[in-house]
This record gives C-alpha cells, sequence and structure tokens, in this order.
C-alpha cells in the first residue's frame, strides 16, 4: 500500500506496476479506437515492421464512422439492441425485486426448493438451451420477432439472487413498524424496501442490460431478418465474402464496446456495492 | 456456496438468526387462513420469475433431453422419429466427441482457476488506496464494455501471425514470432487468454465487492499483532472470501464449459480440431449438418458434466470450511 510516508521510489514502482496491468486492459481498445480513426489502408501499414504510429491515427479521419451510420445502417442495430436491453431491463427488475421480496421476507412452503432451483438455472447459461428454445420459439409463433429476444431474458436467476441478498439485510424493524400501521406486504415493499434499492437496482440493472448488449448466439439463431439486427451480429456485416472493412468493424467495434462502458463507468461504485451480497454470511 | 447455504438464514427454525425476523410477521402469528393467505401472496410474487425460469429455461432443458431420443428424417414432411438412446450411443462410439470433450476439459480445467485467481489478484489491486487509484481501477474496468465478440475480433487481429501487433512488438525485442491461432498447439491457449481478457476484469467486481466487505478493523488487529500484508491475506481476506469465490467459480466455470463465440468467430473448431469445443460441434451439427437430435444429445452430456463438476466445486470449497 502507498501512503505518504512510503519513500518517492517504491510509490513510482507501484505505480509503474498499475500502469503496466492497466495497459494490457486498455490497450486492445486504445488500439481498435486509434484503428478506427484510421484510413482504410492504414489499418495495418505501421505493424509490420513496427512503427510507433501503429500506437496513435497519424491522420485521423472519421470516414468509417460516417460509413457504418449512413452506408451500413450500424444505427438500426443500435436502436434495436437498446430497444431489446432496455425491456430486459424494465421486466427483469420487476419480476426480480417481487421474487427476491418473497424469497428474503416471506415463510412459504418450497421456498428453499424453488430458491435452490432459481439459483440451478443460472448455473445453465444460454448457450446450451438456445437450440431447444429456438423450437419453442417456432411453436410459440415467435420467431423473428422483438418478443424472441426479450422474453428469454426478462427472468434472471442472477438478479433474483441479488435482489434476495439485498433485502434479506432490511432491519425488520422497519418491517414491524410498517406491519403495527396495517401495511400490506406489497405497500412494504413498494413503500420500505424499493426505495432503499438503488444499489442492487443499478446492479442488477448492469448486468440486465450487458447480457442483452452482449448476447451474439441467441439472436444469431433467433432473428433471421434485417430489421431485428442487434449489435453483435451486425459486426459480422463488415466482413464481407472475400474481403473485411476493417476501418468501419473497428468502427463499429468501438461503438458497440463504447455504449455500455459510458453507462457502466459513473455507476462503477453502485455495480461493486449491489453484488457485496453474493458473498455475505 | 452463498445462495444455498444463504436460504439457512431465512429459516425460522432457528432461533435468533436473520431469517426468524425476517419470516416473523408474515407467519405463525395468525390463523390458518392468514397463513394461507401470506403464502398465496408469497406466490403470486414469485410467479412472473417462476413462470419465465420455467418457460424459458426449464422447459427448454427438457425440450432438450427429450429431442435428444429422436432423430430428423428427410424427405416428405421431415418428421421426427423416436430412436431412444440411438444418439448417446452413436456419440460414444464417435472419436470426433471424445476429441471435443477432451479439448472442452482441457480448456476449463486451466481457464477456470486461470480466471479465479487472476480476479482476486485484480481485485486486491483495486482495492487499494491511494491517490490515483480511481484512474487504475476505471482501466481494470474496460474489458467489461467489449463484449466477446468483439474481443475475439480485436485480438484477432493483434494476434494475427502475419501483420499483428504482438508479433510486431515480439520481433521488435528479438523474440521469433508465435503462430498464435493459426497453430494447434496454440490455437485453444490464444482462445484462453482471449476469454480471460475480459472474464477476468468482469469478475474481479464481484471480488472487490467482497474483499470491500470485509470489515477494516479485522486487518487492524492482525496488524497490531504483527501479522504481515501475505499472512493478512491468506488467515482473514482468504477465508472470509470464500463465499464469493465460490461464487465466482461455480458461475464462470457454467460459463466457460459452454463457450462458443470465440471459437465460431475466430477458429471454426481449428486447425486440426484443436479448438473444436462440445459447444461448438453441439451447434455445427445441429445448425450446420441438420442433425438436431445428435446435437441435443451432446448438449445434455454438456449440462450433465457442467452439474456434475459445478457440484464437484461446491464439494471441495465447503468440505474446507469444516
Amino acid at each position: 500500500m502507498v501512503s505518504v510516508r512510503t519513500p518517492a521510489l517504491k510509490r513510482v514502482l507501484v505505480h509503474l506496476g498499475y500502469l503496466l496491468v492497466a495497459l494490457v486492459f486498455v490497450f486492445p481498445l486504445w488500439w481498435a479506437l486509434s484503428s478506427s480513426l484510421r484510413p482504410v489502408d492504414d489499418v495495418f501499414r505501421y505493424t509490420s515492421p513496427f512503427s510507433l504510429k501503429a500506437l496513435y491515427p497519424s491522420e485521423p479521419t472519421l470516414a468509417a464512422y460516417r460509413e457504418i451510420f449512413a452506408g451500413k445502417g450500424f444505427g438500426r442495430a443500435i436502436l434495436n439492441t437498446f430497444l431489446v436491453s432496455a425491456a430486459t431491463v424494465v421486466g427483469g427488475i420487476a419480476v426480480a425485486a417481487l421474487a427476491g421480496f418473497a424469497f428474503a421476507r416471506i415463510e412459504f412452503p418450497g421456498r428453499r426448493v424453488l430458491f435452490v432451483l432459481t439459483v440451478v438455472t443460472f448455473m445453465v447459461p444460454f448457450e446450451g438451451i438456445a437450440i431447444p428454445l429456438y423450437d419453442l420459439m417456432g411453436s410459440l409463433g415467435w420467431t423473428d420477432t422483438y418478443a424472441a429476444l426479450i422474453a428469454p431474458g426478462v427472468a434472471n436467476g442472477v438478479a433474483i439472487f441479488l435482489f434476495r441478498q439485498f433485502f434479506a439485510e432490511i432491519p425488520q424493524d422497519l418491517v414491524d413498524a410498517a406491519r403495527l400501521d396495517g401495511a400490506g406486504w406489497l405497500t412494504v415493499l413498494v413503500q420500505i424496501f424499493l426505495p432503499l434499492s438503488k444499489p442492487v437496482a443499478i446492479g442488477a440493472s448492469l448486468l440486465l442490460f450487458l447480457f442483452q448488449w452482449e448476447s451474439f448466439l441467441w439472436p444469431l439463431i433467433a432473428v433471421r431478418s434485417e430489421q431485428y439486427k442487434v449489435v453483435q451480429v451486425a459486426l459480422g456485416d463488415f466482413q464481407l465474402q472475400f474481403q473485411t472493412l476493417w476501418d468501419q468493424l473497428f468502427a463499429a467495434s468501438v461503438v458497440a464496446a463504447a455504449i455500455p462502458l459510458l453507462i457502466l463507468l459513473p455507476l462503477q461504485g453502485y455495480y461493486v456495492r449491489s453484488l457485496v451480497g453474493t458473498g455475505i454470511k | 456456496m452463498a445462495s444455498t447455504t444463504g436460504t439457512h438464514q431465512t429459516q425460522p427454525t432457528m432461533p435468533g438468526s436473520m431469517g426468524e425476523r425476517a419470516g416473523g410477521p408474515f407467519v405463525g402469528r395468525r390463523s390458518r387462513t392468514g397463513n394461507v393467505r401470506t403464502w398465496l401472496a408469497a406466490y403470486a410474487l414469485l410467479a412472473p420469475a417462476l413462470v419465465g425460469l420455467a418457460v424459458f429455461r426449464l422447459y427448454p432443458i427438457a425440450l432438450a433431453a427429450w429431442g435428444s431420443l429422436h432423430t430428423s428424417t428427410f424427405g416428405e414432411g421431415g418428421g421426427r422419429v423416436f430412436v431412444g438412446l440411438d444418439n448417446y450411443r452413436y456419440l460414444v462410439a464417435e472419436p470426433t466427441f471424445w476429441s471435443s470433450l477432451w479439448v472442452t476439459l482441457k480448456l476449463n480445467l486451466v481457464i477456470n482457476p486461470l480466471q479465479v485467481a487472476l480476479a482476486l489478484g485484480l481485485a486486491v489491486l483495486a482495492d487499494q488506496r491511494f491517490p490515483g487509484i480511481r484512474a487504475y481501477r476505471t482501466a481494470f474496468f474496460i474489458p467489461i464494455g467489449v463484449s466477446i465478440p468483439i474481443a475475439a475480433l480485436i485480438w484477432r487481429i493483434m494476434l494475427d501471425p502475419n501483420a499483428g501487433l504482438v508479433n510486431a512488438v515480439l520481433t521488435a525485442i528479438g523474440l521469433p514470432a508465435q503462430p498464435f491461432l493459426t497453430s494447434a498447439d496454440q490455437a485453444l491457449w490464444a482462445i484462453v487468454l482471449i476469454a480471460t481478457w475480459k472474464g477476468v476484469s468482469f469478475w474481479m467486481v464481484f471480488l472487490l465487492a467482497g474483499l470491500q466487505n470485509i470489515p477494516a478493523d479485522l486487518h487492524e488487529a492482525a496488524m497490531l499483532d504483527g501479522a504481515s500484508p501475505v499472512q493478512r491475506f491468506f488467515q482473514i481476506t482468504l477465508p472470509l472470501l470464500r463465499r464469493t469465490l465460490l461464487f465466482v467459480l461455480v458461475t464462470d466455470t457454467a460459463i466457460n464449459f459452454l463457450l462458443f463465440a470465440p471459437v465460431y468467430l475466430l477458429t471454426a473448431g481449428g486447425p486440426e480440431l484443436s479448438t473444436n469445443l462440445l459447444m461448438y460441434e453441439a451447434y455445427k451439427t445441429g445448425f450446420v449438418f441438420a442433425d438436431m437430435g445428435l446435437a441435443l444429445a451432446m448438449v445434455m452430456v454438456l449440462l450433465a458434466l457442467v452439474l456434475v463438476v459445478v457440484a464437484a466445486e461446491f464439494r471441495l470449497l465447503q468440505s474446507e470450511e469444516g
């Protein structure tokens, strides 16, 4: 640890170490960003043989960004993914808050079994059930609709788990007081628990948002038409059969990564706090 | 695991536990009809979640199990025929299945401990306090926003044997260039590297939350007793972090056993089937070769494998507690 009394040399070494680790995480995205700002012929120009010009765009241009939005309709894919993610977050938070409250605060037969079952569902990631789920969507008539993308993400075992852990920690005194005033359980949930739930709601929202923003295999299978194409699948548009449009591919990747980061980074404190519940007691 | 043991706290049979207080006002003190009404309320609250999980998680698993006992017929109608365990029998006799099972196990044997250990290291770094730490912590968060497909894409270019930046740097400092994804010996480890770059950052957040939840006075007391930072890490931090670690390990394992996107995007299982993970083999069998029954049999084997490994991880980490 670095404190005020730490000798200057040690402080410098600590910062060097941290910089090196940070570089591992920042560099790939930085490199995608600088490649996306290069003219398409220059994308690989400075890597072999290696020159320092590979590390920054020497003649920056926004041509690739203009092309992905104006020419390739990448904006549509972003809009689609936003819609799907937003619907999943809103529905998912409502579902998880209700279920988390019941698991944390109400005693009923079968609670243990149902909770374990809920936890088990998040041990079964999406990829494992994508194939049968595709059949199910077919019989529901939902193939190639927004519903096919949204519905499977709404009930999320991790989100339920987080809400349950968070609600279990809220002091009983608050509940008792409300109960004495004759409040029902729904009133207790809405008036006492929900106002306290900001950290867990933000943490669960981000999990739900990332789940949809990053999903790839499921949309690849479930929706085929351009109209419903989502971001991760749309990235394939820049890899043509005999040619890859590298500058555009990088530009689209930077946009696709920037959006969740712009939402995530200002909220990182909440995000960390909301996940405390995965370890308690 | 935090969750299952967590339910203990709310069992009213444990006197003095938090759970008794939690369950208190809704149980026991009223008439039987009052109880039933409370139960109904609980089920009503749970209904949306349980219906969603049952329809979109559990039912597909049942469908997969049922479908794995069938085979598709071609020609007029194109229906399905019940074949019993034929698909499984076929798999057992198929060398490609065994080799992709082995690739899947090999990957998981390395990637899960690796990701958890690195994520813990990163969380410890992020948990320090000194001027400037916020900037570093933000940097550590970056890969969370980068999806696996994008991470795969960027790393593919960086690892390109001819024009890639990593080889450019290697040759610039006098080391031999590496084939990475184009070599049967290195491709799987390149996939491990890419998935780990993304995963470590994601799991760090959970472990950082766990670290910040450890009361500071425990560390201060140990410091007064003269415990070194290393001793404190092993005697205070690790034991108190066990539940979070178990949560991370178990969830990470489930995700990595079904790893698909990097293989689909980067190697298509090659070279020489060296990255032919079972989930990719199942995708290929189902969607490229249109043998859905066989693909579902592979998915069932994978799910069974995940459950066995996860159960083993539970046993291992929980028995250490006793």
